[in-house]
Order: C-alpha cells, then sequence, then structure tokens
C-alpha cells in the first residue's frame, strides 16, 4: 500500500493528482476473471441446486460486481470515503428491501376465503391490504368464494 | 505529457484576484478558483461522482425492491416467463459489456499515463461496445413485441400489423406457448428494467463521446484527466447494473 501516494500522505503533498496506475495486464486479468464467471454462472444455471439457484447466482455476480468496483472503478486504490458512499447504497438498499418486504409479507395476507383486508391468522381486519379486485388467485387457497365478508372475531 | 507547471496563464488569471496567494506553484489553467491543489479538485469530483453513483444504485434499487418481492409471490411465473429470453443473448451482451469495461478502464490508465492516442483508441472501442449492446437488445426488444410479450392489456398479442385496440384484439393470439397471463408482471419488469438500463447505455455513450472530442482536442494531461475518469465510472456502473440484471432476468433459478 505505499504505492498509495496520495497528496494527503504527506511525504508527496505537492497537490498534484498522484494515482495508482496498475499494468495493463492486470486489467486484462481482471477481465478474463469476469468472462469466466461468466461462463460459470450460465453453466451453472443448467442445473438445478433447488432453492440455493438464486443464492449462487447472486454470489457470482457479487463478486464480478467486486472486482469491477474494487479494480476498475479504482477502488482498491482510492480514498476510503468513496467506499463509504458506494456501499452506503447497498446499505440503504437493504433497508429498502428489508422494510418493503416486511410490510408486502406481513400485511393484509388475503385469500381468497376471507377476502380482502383480513389478517389470516387472526381473520382481523388488517392495516392495508390489497382490494380483493387485484388478489393474485393462488391454486393452493381454500374453495369457498372470494367475496365473503371477513369473519368476525369478538 | 503536460507541462503543468509552465502553464502560466492559469495562475495570471488567478492571481490577478489580488488574493494573495503564497506562489508555491504555478495555478494550471484547469484549477478552479475554488480549490487549492489539482488534487483536491479532483478528489472533490470524485466524490461528487461516487455520491451520484451511489443514487443511481437506488433509483435502480426500487425496480430490483419490486422485481423481488413479484418473483417472490410468484416464482414459477417466472421460472416460466424467463425461459422466453435467450440466454445466449444475455451472456453475448455481458460478455460485450464487460469488455467496455476493460476498455473504459485502459482509457483511463492511459489518460493517466499521457497515453492520449491510446485513450482515444480506447474510447471509442468501448464506444462501439455499446453500440453493439443496442443491436443486440434491439433484436431482443423486436423479437419480443412480434411475440406479444409487451406488458399491458395487449399482452399475448403481437404489436405489429393488426393492432389491437382495447381489451385484447382479433390479432393472432401468443405465439409463446405455456405462458398464464400473470406473466405480463415478470415482462413489465423486464422492459422496466432493461429500458432504464438502455437509456443509461445512450447517457453513457454519450459522455463517453464528450469525453473523447475533449481527449481529442487535447484537454486532457497525467496532471487532468478527470472527465476521463469519471465518464469510465459511469459506464462501470451501466456495467454493474447488468452484472445484476444478466442472472435475475435470463437465469431465473
Amino acid at each position: 500500500m505505499s504505492s498509495q501516494t496520495h497528496a494527503a500522505h504527506g511525504d508527496h503533498d505537492d497537490g498534484k493528482v498522484h494515482v495508482h496506475i496498475a499494468p495493463t495486464r492486470f486489467y486484462w486479468g481482471i477481465f478474463g476473471a469476469l468472462v469466466c464467471l461468466t461462463i460459470m454462472t450460465v453453466k451453472v444455471s443448467y442445473y438445478d441446486f433447488g432453492s440455493a439457484n438464486t443464492i449462487i447466482a447472486m454470489l457470482i455476480a457479487t463478486v464480478k460486481a467486486g472486482l469491477v468496483a474494487t479494480f476498475f472503478m479504482h477502488l482498491r486504490h482510492d480514498k476510503a470515503f468513496n467506499t463509504i458512499c458506494f456501499l452506503a447504497a447497498f446499505l440503504f438498499l437493504g433497508v429498502f428491501i428489508l422494510l418493503t418486504s416486511d410490510d408486502t409479507t406481513t400485511r393484509g395476507k388475503v385469500d381468497n376465503a376471507y377476502g380482502t383486508k383480513v389478517f389470516a391468522p387472526t381473520g382481523e381486519e388488517a392495516p392495508g391490504g390489497f382490494p380483493s379486485a387485484l388478489v393474485i388467485p393462488s391454486s393452493s387457497a381454500p374453495s369457498g368464494g372470494g367475496h365473503g365478508e371477513p369473519p368476525k372475531h369478538h | 505529457m503536460a507541462n503543468v507547471t509552465e502553464t502560466v496563464e492559469g495562475a495570471d488569471a488567478h492571481d490577478a484576484g489580488g488574493e494573495g496567494h503564497d506562489d508555491h506553484d504555478a495555478h494550471p489553467a484547469f484549477l478552479q478558483h475554488h480549490f487549492d491543489t489539482p488534487a483536491q479538485q479532483f478528489d472533490a469530483s470524485k466524490l461528487g461522482m461516487w455520491v451520484f453513483i451511489a443514487t443511481e444504485i437506488l433509483m435502480f434499487g426500487g425496480l430490483f425492491v419490486a422485481y423481488g418481492i413479484f418473483r417472490a409471490s410468484d416464482a414459477e411465473v417466472f421460472f416460466a416467463a424467463h425461459k422466453v429470453l435467450d440466454k445466449q443473448m444475455g451472456a453475448l451482451n455481458t460478455i460485450v459489456l464487460l469488455f467496455s469495461s476493460l476498455t473504459a478502464a485502459l482509457a483511463v490508465r492511459s489518460a493517466q499515463t499521457g497515453k492520449r492516442q491510446m485513450t482515444s483508441i480506447y474510447l471509442v472501442i468501448t464506444i462501439a461496445c455499446a453500440c453493439i449492446f443496442l443491436v443486440v437488445k434491439y433484436f431482443e426488444y423486436t423479437h419480443k413485441l412480434h411475440d406479444g410479450l409487451l406488458p399491458g392489456h395487449c399482452f399475448g398479442h403481437p404489436w405489429f400489423g393488426d393492432k389491437c385496440t382495447e381489451h385484447g384484439s382479433s390479432a393472432v393470439p401468443i405465439s409463446v406457448e405455456g405462458l398464464p397471463p400473470r406473466a405480463n408482471m415478470f415482462f413489465a419488469l423486464y422492459f422496466a428494467m432493461t429500458g432504464l438500463h438502455g437509456l443509461h447505455v445512450v447517457i453513457g455513450m454519450s459522455i463517453l463521446i464528450w469525453v473523447l472530442i475533449k481527449n481529442i482536442k487535447g484537454q486532457f494531461s497525467p496532471a487532468y484527466f478527470t472527465h476521463v475518469d469519471l465518464g469510465a465510472l459511469y459506464w462501470h456502473l451501466v456495467d454493474l447494473v447488468w452484472i445484476y440484471l444478466f442472472p435475475l432476468l435470463y437465469l431465473v433459478g
């Protein structure tokens, strides 16, 4: 890391732009690795690993994205704060995904039997929920029509 | 090579303001007056670019979240619908974009080392790759429109020829067998995600063309190559998004 010669690093404080310059062969090596990973993810997609399929595909994609960000986008030899900005985006994307899925998986578990705005486990009126017209019919739903009134539990 | 220290015009223009700077060095023409040093200016530009990249990730993030939620609730339909997409085309476009990322990185490297000619060549290759990507995408899109996969109330009816008017049309029914109507959602996400990404490809191309023109005019040097660096960063972002789009849309497990 002594090759990192940013102006802020004391002995090189001449105010000029100093960057780490990797050899051309190194960039070609990264490209080769990216191509290998692409071929791998396509080959792997022909096999069925059950629920691990998506995880494997996302892992490979993340390794590829990591290679691009670290070396092509120079984060490796860049100011650490740029990396923090970049990773913060994913942190907040995680918050976005978690809160949204928390909402969509718990809000008014509507099924054909209960109709709209009902929290399935208790049968109560749930906050929010989809209008019954938008409910995706699911094959596993119990029969008995989708327009009935929510069962009342008092 | 740049003879930055000999660029006196910038220093004159700067000191004319009567700021009373200690003349530790000449102020190069590219150094804007509100920065102390080229390094400070470069770091500030780069930080700004990374903040912008973060906002771009969050913009695409909205579509990725929508994808995740609809796929989780309708996994079989997504699996059935993704088979319509051509893996080979997707893989080809992935390789094209990865290669363009390589040449973009090499363009930056050439700019850093002062090889202006090579920077131009690498930028041209990158732009050419962007064109190849868009051509492949064009063939994929037209094929899907012909198959009636455009989401909306026309879903299941070919877009060309006998256009559907209200709810459905008299046109030939869907040519792709065995797709449930709910596959609509997969193709809505497909067109939204690849469409937004395609828009970024076009914008990235425009930026790289602008950088290329500036490079041909000789405005860059190892002391000042910010545009090349940030333009390439934008291009890498386009690549980064596609790295995730490809397995999510083409290789649904």
